[in-house]
């Protein structure tokens, strides 16, 4: 209130921060809620080997969970999440122990996730077609090319670099570190703050000068280049390639977003809520893991689990109206 | 300022059914047919055309439900799993006194309508997004359908069902003629009754429309459980056609029922359609679908002819063009 | 005379063969604060879209600074120094405010947006429309009339040569308007042009001191505005003389009591105690956003609502749901009526039927015929011309209100509620719907009507009940209603006893 700063010397960056996370306090402690019982469950999470192999469980849900994020703010949907994510993988698998290496391959990976989505964007910004529809289609065609780079599973990913990532080392966590920063920095350039606005209220947006059209195409291209990341870490994860292996992240990506309070109408949301959301989704699999659940009832349990998540913040919220 | 033949009521409609898109989705259908009747022997064959109008029936009931829910705004992907659970669910069913079979159709058509029902009490009631709450119910449903049948196909001897893939009543395949009752069922709802324009309501405005005085929760329940009833009804089918059932028979029908009454002109945003277009959408995604087979490609280049065909046909629309 | 900043010479605009504007000529120059006045339709939106930008002449052409520009874009006309403060805000709600001021025009280094300077700046203009907000707040927070000044704020983040204000005191307060208005007085003295649109004639007298009047799409006015009466510039608009805006109040009293609520509470609404009569006109009047829409929304049954007593209609209870309060007679037109009244996508006579569609027998099957006869003599009645068929976003702002009114009237509602029905609607239009009330309440409806538009409530109300802060802090019968006495109420200055 009182501070002694003259008024135009008061920051707005920091501020602005706080004031973001308003709101996601609540699924915060829920999130530490499930933390605290897993490790609860599983007591050996609290040492540098358990966190490492936990956050390497939850790393591809959290990428796929941020490419989701970036389209659902800018307005958009992809239901081609899971096939990139396939891709990612197949393209992983099939280059980085042949001549082109684990660097060349990597470059590939992370070439076709920009350009895939890059084209996804450009259909539906500039053709102005429906994203579910062009991503469900972009789907088959996507899936279709991992079919093709390899048809069974298979392929290869030098073991060094499966260590590296997947191993016995807290790289996952760096790496995780590394995205959210990158992210940070993404948003505090116009281009990146330009999401909110283009999400929103795109006409408006266009008028007052903003890059609308740029800004959603680089999130396709950016969700994209997320996708087959992830992708490359689930191959780096099992040592192989599968051409269907993705399928089950484009459910959960969208469900991670929303459970992290992204809006599906563009505008409304934070990364850290659809980090967090991804956080609880994972932490649900786990528990539902260590207490021996079945495989099969797990589905049943996810589904359940989804819907009373997504449903209860509208509950509680029609609660205190009244 | 407009020419005479242009304002009179008649010619109005006219042009306006000429410029519609049922009726261009009609030409690209009779085109295709045309054009592959030309090159590939057999294609255009009776036959084959019988046979293409009755795997298109099976899409066709799917998109008919699908059709009123993403024209009251929403979106359905539980239907392939719902389709599942009636083409698993009745040979599971099957007992001895239930000679005819009847009993275990209906029963699971009652089921598929309630899972259909439960779709939207969440999204009505808990509010919950219908792309979520459908995703989870398929999610769900699909382990409840491991954990009763096992990943095993079950064969079914069910008289009813079996009719219905088989008989050919005036020629015509059982299929299809239930096919055409469902179609006048749901464009007499749709077009003429007060609950179908609910629906357009709905889908267009859901606050206007409840401050209208429509009761938009119940509205919701219902065009989610027809989904489910014309997803139940599929799966009946689609046993019959194929004598058994298996977990992933339905999972096709996802993105086919959507593409169909995308395809058919209605808008993915809701609000406006109709399931004229639907229907031939249902049978160009068949006829696309055949080609594919004709061309005897490998799986995955099938998988990539077929995305690219739809986005094709889309593009070549291009009717969803958003104002801005 | 120096030159204009922008100015259209002889522009045309045609929408599907509709001619909107016709041979259009307007200067905006520096230092002068110029209306631009009309009717709802009359085309004042495309011309501020063709000044900015938004949309290219037919026919016509643009100068900036005298020199004729042969396309203008909307990076160009921003280069050239025009602002636009658009009618329909264009804020992003999750942003904060300084981010929502800066949007599209932020300042860099490295790449990165310079937050420190943008801080500065965004204060620097904050502080010059007189927004004491912390700028981090989120713009989803702030009440509709504080978002309109960060609007105004964006505007004049840009520096602008020209800046043009569609409607910007339609949800401003009276304190907000009076500090809009220093402070456009202040920027005519920097140089400033400035086009100034708005219904309110008494803020267009006191401000401006040139007007162009469109009409139909065609320029009746471009003159100074000194020597002009208000009665003479509704002339220039309607082609009509002013005096029968408001029917004539006939003493209407008397009827049996419809709905009755006392200890009434719903969401800003607190303990409100209300009688509505058959045959009477009942205003709500008040500071924008003091409870009148939750106390609107509560009695329709649209959102949760308490009372302590409460009876409608005969029946006891507040209705609880639409469904109820609509079974009960009550229909209710809303103040944002894309939002919450109409369907725009579809047709006209959709939009008026839907009521009826909603309490039919869900599956029987529709009678086309009589559903035509019904939408045809509504529209007769209301005076809505043309093809039933087109859609409601067809229509202009005044026909759309009708519309919005004339699908509750084949119900025949005992008790109507409308929030501020006049909104954004031209004269002539408003004229009607005045009428139309009046009517209502003639042929035995109740009739409650809140507004932030002081003089309909003194002309057209029998009572009117004065909100603020969720309660009604005074209650004004007719004999003693004037603009003073609200106002002052609304205030909360003094009681209207008091007030000379």
């Amino acid at each position: 209130m009182s501070l002694d700063l003259p008024m135009s010397e008061q920051p707005l960056y920091w501020p602005v921060q706080r004031r973001r996370s308003r709101g996601l306090w609540p699924l915060f402690c829920v999130v530490a809620a499930f933390l605290a019982a897993y490790a609860y469950l599983f007591p050996g999470l609290l040492s540098i080997g358990g966190l490492s192999k936990f956050t390497q469980s939850w790393f591809p849900l959290a990428l796929v969970s941020m490419a989701q994020a970036i389209l659902m703010l800018t307005g958009g949907i992809s239901l081609a999440i899971g096939a990139t994510v396939s891709l990612g993988a197949v393209i992983a698998a099939t280059t980085m122990a042949g001549p082109l290496g684990v660097s060349g391959g990597m470059a590939l990976v992370a070439a076709a996730g920009l350009g895939i989505g890059a084209v996804c964007g450009l259909i539906v910004v500039r053709l102005r077609l429906p994203a579910i529809i062009v991503t469900l289609a972009g789907s088959f065609i996507i899936g279709g090319a991992a079919l093709l780079i390899l048809p069974r599973p298979g392929g290869q990913i030098p073991g060094w670099f499966s260590d590296l990532l997947a191993g016995d080392t807290p790289v996952a966590a760096l790496l995780l570190a590394l995205v959210a920063l990158v992210w940070k920095f993404y948003l505090a350039t116009p281009l990146g703050l330009s999401l909110y606005a283009a999400g929103e209220n795109p006409v408006a947006a266009y008028r007052s000068g903003v890059p609308v059209d740029a800004a959603r195409i680089a999130a396709y291209a950016i969700s994209g280049l997320l996708s087959t990341g992830a992708g490359l870490y689930v191959a780096a994860q099992t040592g192989s390639g599968d051409p269907v292996i993705g399928q089950a992240f484009t459910l959960n990506s969208i469900a991670a977003a929303v459970l992290g309070g992204v809006g599906f109408l563009g505008g409304r949301g934070t990364m850290r809520g659809a980090l967090a959301g991804s956080l609880l989704l994972s932490l649900m699999i786990n528990v539902m893991f260590f207490l021996g659940l079945p495989p099969v009832a797990q589905y049943v349990a996810q589904g359940l689990i989804i819907i009373g998540a997504v449903a209860l913040p509208q509950i509680n919220a029609r609660g205190r109206q009244a | 300022m407009s020419d005479a033949a242009a304002s009179s009521p008649l010619a109005r409609r006219a042009i306006s059914v000429l410029r519609s898109g049922p009726f261009l989705t009609v030409l690209i259908v009779v085109a295709v047919w045309i054009a592959a009747g030309l090159t590939l022997a057999g294609f255009g064959s009776y036959g084959h055309l019988r046979y293409i109008l009755e795997l298109a029936a099976v899409i066709g009931l799917v998109a008919a439900g699908q059709t009123l829910v993403i024209i009251g705004g929403g979106i359905d992907l539980s239907v392939g799993a719902i389709l599942t659970v009636t083409a698993v669910g009745v040979p599971l069913l099957a007992w001895d006194a239930d000679t005819s079979g009847g009993i275990a159709v209906v029963a699971m058509l009652a089921v598929a309508a309630g899972i259909g029902f439960l779709n939207g009490l969440g999204i009505a009631l808990l509010r919950v997004h219908p792309m979520i709450m459908t995703l989870a119910m398929a999610t769900f449903l699909q382990g409840v359908l491991i954990i009763v049948a096992g990943g095993s196909a079950v064969s079914m001897h069910n008289p009813v069902v079996a009719w219905l893939g088989d008989a050919r009543p005036f020629g015509v395949p059982a299929g299809i003629l239930l096919w055409v009752v469902v179609s006048a069922a749901t464009l007499f709802v749709l077009h003429r009754t007060p609950f179908g324009a609910r629906v357009f309501a709905l889908g267009a405005n859901p606050l206007a429309t409840s401050l209208s005085g429509v009761d938009v929760n119940v509205t919701t329940m219902a065009i989610y459980a027809a989904s489910g009833l014309t997803a139940g009804l599929a799966g009946v089918l689609m046993l019959g056609m194929n004598g058994q059932g298996y977990v992933g028979i339905g999972d096709p029908y996802v993105l086919s029922s959507i593409a169909a009454v995308v395809l058919g002109g209605t808008s993915i945003l809701g609000g406006s359609g109709t399931y004229a277009g639907s229907i031939p959408g249902s049978a160009l995604l068949v006829t696309i679908t055949a080609l594919i087979t004709v061309v005897n490609a490998s799986a995955g280049w099938r998988s990539i002819l077929f995305g690219s065909l739809i986005l094709g046909l889309l593009l070549l629309s291009g009717r969803e063009a958003k104002s801005r | 005379m120096s030159a204009p900043i922008i100015a259209a010479r002889n522009v045309s605009k045609s929408f599907f063969g509709n001619r909107v504007l016709r041979d259009v000529s307007i200067e905006l120059r520096p230092g002068r604060i110029h209306a631009l006045l009309g009717e709802n339709g009359a085309g004042k939106s495309t011309l501020i879209n063709l000044l900015s930008g938004a949309l290219r002449p037919d026919g016509g052409k643009l100068e900036v600074d005298g020199v004729a520009v042969d396309r203008l874009t909307p990076p160009g006309a921003r280069s050239a120094g025009v602002a636009v403060v658009q009618q329909e805000l264009s804020l992003t709600s999750q942003l904060s405010i300084g981010e929502n001021i800066g949007l599209g025009a932020y300042p860099r280094r490295f790449g990165f947006i310079d937050y420190k300077a943008l801080a500065r700046r965004a204060r620097a203009v904050c502080a010059m429309v007189g927004l004491d907000e912390d700028i981090a707040t989120p713009v989803g927070d702030l009440p509709l009339g504080r978002r309109q000044m960060v609007e105004i704020a964006k505007a004049l983040y840009r520096e602008p040569r020209a800046l043009i204000l569609d409607e910007p005191t339609s949800s401003l307060s009276a304190h907000e308007t009076r500090a809009l208005t220093q402070l456009l007085a202040r920027l005519r003295e920097q140089g400033v042009a400035i086009l100034y649109i708005s219904h309110r004639l008494n803020e267009v007298m006191a401000l401006c001191e040139h007007v162009t009047i469109l009409k139909d799409g065609a320029v009746t006015a471009d003159r100074e505005l000194a020597g002009v009466s208000a009665d003479g510039l509704v002339r220039l608009m309607v082609g009509r003389d002013p005096g029968d805006l408001f029917p004539p109040w006939e003493p209407n009293a008397g009827g049996s009591t419809i709905v009755s609520v006392k200890g009434f509470s719903s969401g800003m609404a607190r303990e409100i105690d209300i009688d509505l009569r058959r045959g009477e006109v009942f205003g709500v009047g008040g500071l924008i956003g003091q409870g009148q829409e939750d106390l609107i929304l509560g009695l329709y049954g649209a959102q949760t609502a308490s009372a302590r007593e409460a009876e409608f209609n005969g029946a006891a209870g507040v209705p609880g749901s639409v469904l109820k309060a609509n079974g009960l007679g009550l229909a209710y037109v809303p103040a944002d009526r894309k939002r919450e009244g109409l369907h725009l996508i579809h047709p006209i006579s959709f939009n008026m039927l839907l009521p009826g569609l909603a309490r039919a027998h869900a599956l029987g099957a529709r009678d086309r015929a009589a559903e035509r006869d019904l939408s045809r003599s509504l529209a007769g009645r209301l005076a809505i011309k043309g093809d039933l068929a087109r859609p409601v976003q067809a229509l202009s702002g005044g026909n759309q209100q009708k519309v919005a009114l004339a699908k509750w009237m084949p119900s025949a509602p005992s008790v109507w509620l409308l929030n501020d029905p006049t909104r954004g609607v031209d004269v002539e239009t408003k004229r009607e719907i005045y009428g139309l009330l009046r009517r209502f309440a003639a042929e035995g409806a109740a009739v409650l009507i809140s507004s932030s538009d002081t003089p309909e409530l003194v002309h057209l109300c029998d009572r009117v009940a004065v909100m603020r802060e969720g309660r009604i802090v005074a209650r004004i019968e007719r004999a003693a209603l004037s603009e003073e006495a609200i106002v002052s109420a609304a205030m909360g200055a003094n009681l209207p006893e008091n007030v000379a």
